[in-house]
């Protein structure tokens, strides 16, 4: 022992100054640095988790929008085939309109012909009438006044077949 | 090696260094042999023991070594540099800062990787300071002025102090292997000038009074010796270390620590194997403390040597091995403490079946 050099206040020395250097050391180095270290390492913790959030919520809001999005798009078409669908209807109530209406026309222009025709019809019996009777009367000058000859027409014009209604 | 040679910068340094390596082998102890050594300076006097910086005790027999000092020193340094770089902590670290954190960070991730996250906080503090205090101490030993410049002490009282280390080591004094060197001048503070190789002198020649008119015969004790060299320095690490392995071992496994040594539950057998751990544990120690002690003090006898044999150039390729023994010496010593301190804290397989 003695020959190596070991002595106790040496050793005792060398203990106690290490001690110093192990409280030292704790205070000014190691305590400081492992916080900062910890503090750093917490807060690249937090960032991340923020970002992660972040992503999260960008790809929830995204979604979101296209939800939306998409039922704005529906909503839109649903809009659109139902203007189309009244569209349609008003052309035809207006077409079904438009043909009744000239159906009520052609029927009052059909029925004015009838009546022009039996009017016309009835005016040229007359006239037919007075016609016979002006030739029957140059037939037959003398043998009966005009009065009663008119009257024995006018009864067999009533009396003959398709007379009335005008028509055949 | 062909473009080193065309490279003008390289080819400089070269030569220089062919043109140093000359001169240092010429001025050095080989070159005196053949009339050189205007350079050199004797072989230093290796002292196994750390010797005392004054020449009389302070208080009570108890005097203050060079080793001591080397040891606040590097105390005071690495003190010195945590104050500095953790004066101002910020999140976005300056260099220094920046360094300390990652050294730190780096021997943290070792002790989690050792003893795994729990216990690394425990563990790290001891782990850190023996690292850094050792790495300090040894390459602080590598700096010029250790080891070479010194007190001057007196052929009366060295001899004096080696006839009484004898006495006591029961061994008989030999005056004529006993070398010291020869000094002009008064002053205190000694060291050796060049070409000096052949100023050493026995105590045999000192005392027939063959010491030259006007010279004073000596030893220079160094002011600074590498703290690792002083065989105390690693015997109180190795202790400290075992004592804290060993109260985490107790306080993680109460009486199953002790257990592990006084085994009672496996007959004799265990008996025998419990006594044999425990003499291991104190082996443990032993080794601990004369691993540091012996690279450390062969590193410091090899750069005295190639200083005495080739001065300039030959130390250089052996300081940069130093400093590569120093780092790993350090990173043993902490490694080791980690690692015993890790199987205390875990209990015998064996305790459970």
């Amino acid at each position: 022992m003695e020959a190596l050099g070991i002595t106790i206040p040496g050793v005792f020395s060398q203990v106690v100054s290490f001690l110093i250097l192990f409280g030292v050391l704790y205070a000014l180095l190691y305590k400081p640095v492992l916080r900062m270290l910890d503090r750093r390492s917490a807060k690249i913790r937090e960032g991340l988790e923020a970002a992660e959030n972040a992503r999260r919520e960008a790809a929830e809001s995204r979604a979101d929008m296209e939800r939306q999005l998409d039922d704005a798009r529906a909503e839109g078409q649903a809009m659109i085939a139902q203007a189309r669908e009244v569209a349609d209807r008003f052309r035809e109530e207006e077409l079904a309109k438009a043909k009744t209406e000239i159906d009520a026309q052609r029927e009052r222009a059909e029925a004015d012909i009838q009546r022009e025709r039996d009017a016309a019809i009835q005016d040229l019996r007359q006239e037919f009438a007075g016609l016979a009777i002006s030739a029957a009367e140059k037939v037959a000058r003398r043998s009966m006044d005009e009065e009663a000859h008119r009257e024995l027409i006018e009864e067999f014009l009533r009396e003959a077949p398709g007379s009335g209604n005008g028509r055949r | 090696m062909g473009r080193l040679l065309a490279n003008p910068k390289a080819l400089t340094a070269l030569a220089a260094l062919a043109i140093l390596f000359v001169i240092g082998l010429a001025g050095g102890a080989l070159g005196n042999e053949f009339g050189g050594g205007f350079l050199g300076s004797p072989l230093t006097i290796i002292e196994l023991k750390a010797e005392p910086l004054t020449a009389k005790p302070l208080i009570g027999g108890f005097s203050i070594t060079n080793t001591m000092l080397t040891a606040w020193i590097a105390i005071a340094v690495l003190a010195l540099v945590s104050y500095l770089g953790t004066r101002r902590m910020t999140e976005v670290p300056g260099r220094l800062q920046g360094l300390l954190e990652a050294v730190i960070e780096g021997f943290l991730g070792i002790a989690e990787s050792v003893a795994g996250p729990g216990k690394a906080r425990r563990f790290f503090p001891l782990f850190m300071t023996i690292f850094l205090f050792v790495l300090t101490s040894n390459w602080l030993g590598i700096l010029p002025g250790f080891g070479t410049i010194g007190r001057f002490e007196p052929a009366s009282d060295f001899i004096h102090h080696k006839e009484d280390a004898a006495e006591a080591a029961g061994k008989r004094f030999d005056p004529a292997a006993l070398k010291m060197h020869v000094f002009e001048g008064e002053s205190a503070i000694a060291y050796l000038p060049f070409g000096s190789v052949d100023a050493v002198i026995t105590a045999e020649e000192y005392e027939r009074g063959e010491l030259e008119e006007g010279k004073r015969a000596g030893v220079i004790i160094p002011f600074l010796r590498s703290a690792n060299t002083d065989i105390n320095t690693p015997l109180a690490l190795a202790l400290i270390a075992m004592v804290m392995v060993h109260y985490w071992g107790l306080s993680a496994l109460g009486l199953g620590h002790v257990g592990k040594f006084l085994n009672f539950k496996q007959g004799p057998i265990g008996l025998f194997v419990g006594l044999l751990e425990g003499v291991s544990e104190l082996s443990r120690v032993i080794s601990f403390t004369f691993r540091l002690f012996g690279n450390i003090f062969a590193g410091e006898v090899l750069l005295i040597a190639m200083a005495f044999l080739i001065p300039l150039v030959g130390l250089v390729p052996f300081l940069g091995l130093e400093l590569f023994v120093g780092f790993i010496q350090a990173f043993i010593f902490a490694m080791l403490t980690l690692v015993f301190a890790a199987t205390a804290t875990i209990s015998h397989g064996g305790d459970h079946h």
